[in-house]
């Protein structure tokens, strides 16, 4: 054989190697995406488990505290390691406003009082996560002044919260990034 | 006899780019339309679904096509050098093809739920990174090809 030939067989070696393992990642990747995501135990994040603090001074009704915790998991059936597992959440609050927009109209608005994402890391493959979103970073100018703009004759619940869920990850050594938003979902009222 | 054995290898080529670069891809993404998330159905839009399949089918053609020329031509003539390169540099268009038709950040809506977005840009990037390393294996084939023209002749000749 030609000593070009030989270079070429050995550098043909290496190219065909690469290409091997980047596509047995991407084809494992592919399927762990699959995996995970079609078994609906392997996601386990339910609005229902939130636990929310809201204290309002019952004599001016200022919010003195806003928070709340949602604990969930995520369970990697994957073949590679889930990294950059983020969750952000948007929480929207649904009210009727006394007065507005003219005197004797009451309209229902929308609010947004939170927007937050949290990153977990990384889930190691074959194993669950069990994590806590805390949230309590409200934005507090958007909440309405709950002694002249609710109306809490609406209802019960004269408040309602809907809420946004963004799960977004790193798969396959990076090279795959997916995400899930679940969109409108009620988180429950107020009183 | 050498020039029926070349083109029955090149058909045979072709089926197998055929199979990988439309047919796999084509049967992935209806795969991917009839998947059930969290108990919902994906919704890919179809308007972003013909545009996807559109291009990969066409550079797919393109690619099998030049798969054809490659491995009927006679073992390294500057015929087969040259194809080889046209060849991979289509390669290069079909994977960018599946950055510009939209096919590397698919959206899939899950009705009454949400949507669910999955991102494959790097994953096309790396292989870009081959196929740009592979280009340079088929210039330095075509000069190759070319300096041994004599010598390469007289051993298909042996032969």
């Amino acid at each position: 054989m030609r000593p070009s030939r030989v270079f070429r067989l050995l550098f043909r070696i290496f190219i065909s190697l690469l290409t091997i393992s980047v596509t047995v990642v991407s084809i494992l990747g592919g399927l762990s995406a699959v995996m995970i995501l079609t078994n609906p135990d392997n996601i386990g994040i339910d609005p229902g488990d939130v636990e929310f603090n809201l204290e309002i001074n019952n004599v001016t009704l200022a919010i003195e505290s806003v928070n709340f915790t949602l604990p969930f998991n995520l369970t990697n059936a994957g073949y590679f390691n889930l990294e950059n597992l983020e969750l952000k959440i948007d929480i929207a609050m649904n009210y009727s406003h006394i007065d507005y927009p003219i005197p004797g109209a009451n309209e229902t608005k929308e609010v947004q009082i939170f927007s937050n994402s949290t990153n977990f890391g990384t889930i190691t493959k074959g194993t669950t996560g069990n994590f806590t979103f805390l949230g309590d970073t409200f934005i507090m100018g958007n909440f309405p002044n709950f002694t002249s703009e609710v109306n809490w004759f609406r209802g019960p619940p004269a408040i309602l919260f809907y809420v946004n869920l963004t799960i977004s990850l790193d798969y396959s050594l990076g090279m795959h990034s997916l995400s899930i938003t679940i969109l409108d979902l009620p988180a429950g009222g107020f009183p | 006899m050498g020039a029926v054995k070349n083109m029955v290898k090149g058909f045979i080529y072709t089926a197998i780019y055929v199979v990988t670069s439309i047919v796999i891809p084509l049967a992935t993404f209806t795969w991917l339309r009839s998947m059930v998330v969290e108990g919902f159905p994906l919704d890919f839009e179809q308007q972003e679904y013909q545009s996807v399949i559109f291009w990969l089918t066409a550079f797919g053609l393109i690619i099998s096509g030049c798969a054809f020329f490659k491995y009927s031509s006679p073992k390294q003539s500057i015929r087969k050098g040259v194809f080889a390169l046209i060849q991979v540099l289509v390669n290069c268009l079909y994977l960018w093809s599946y950055k510009f038709s939209g096919a590397t950040n698919i959206e899939f809506a899950i009705l009454n739920f949400g949507y669910f977005s999955l991102n494959i840009q790097q994953m096309v990037l790396v292989f870009m990174g081959i196929y740009f390393l592979t280009i340079f294996l088929k210039v330095y084939d075509i000069i190759d090809f070319s300096i041994n023209r004599e010598k390469i002749r007289e051993n298909r000749m042996k032969e």
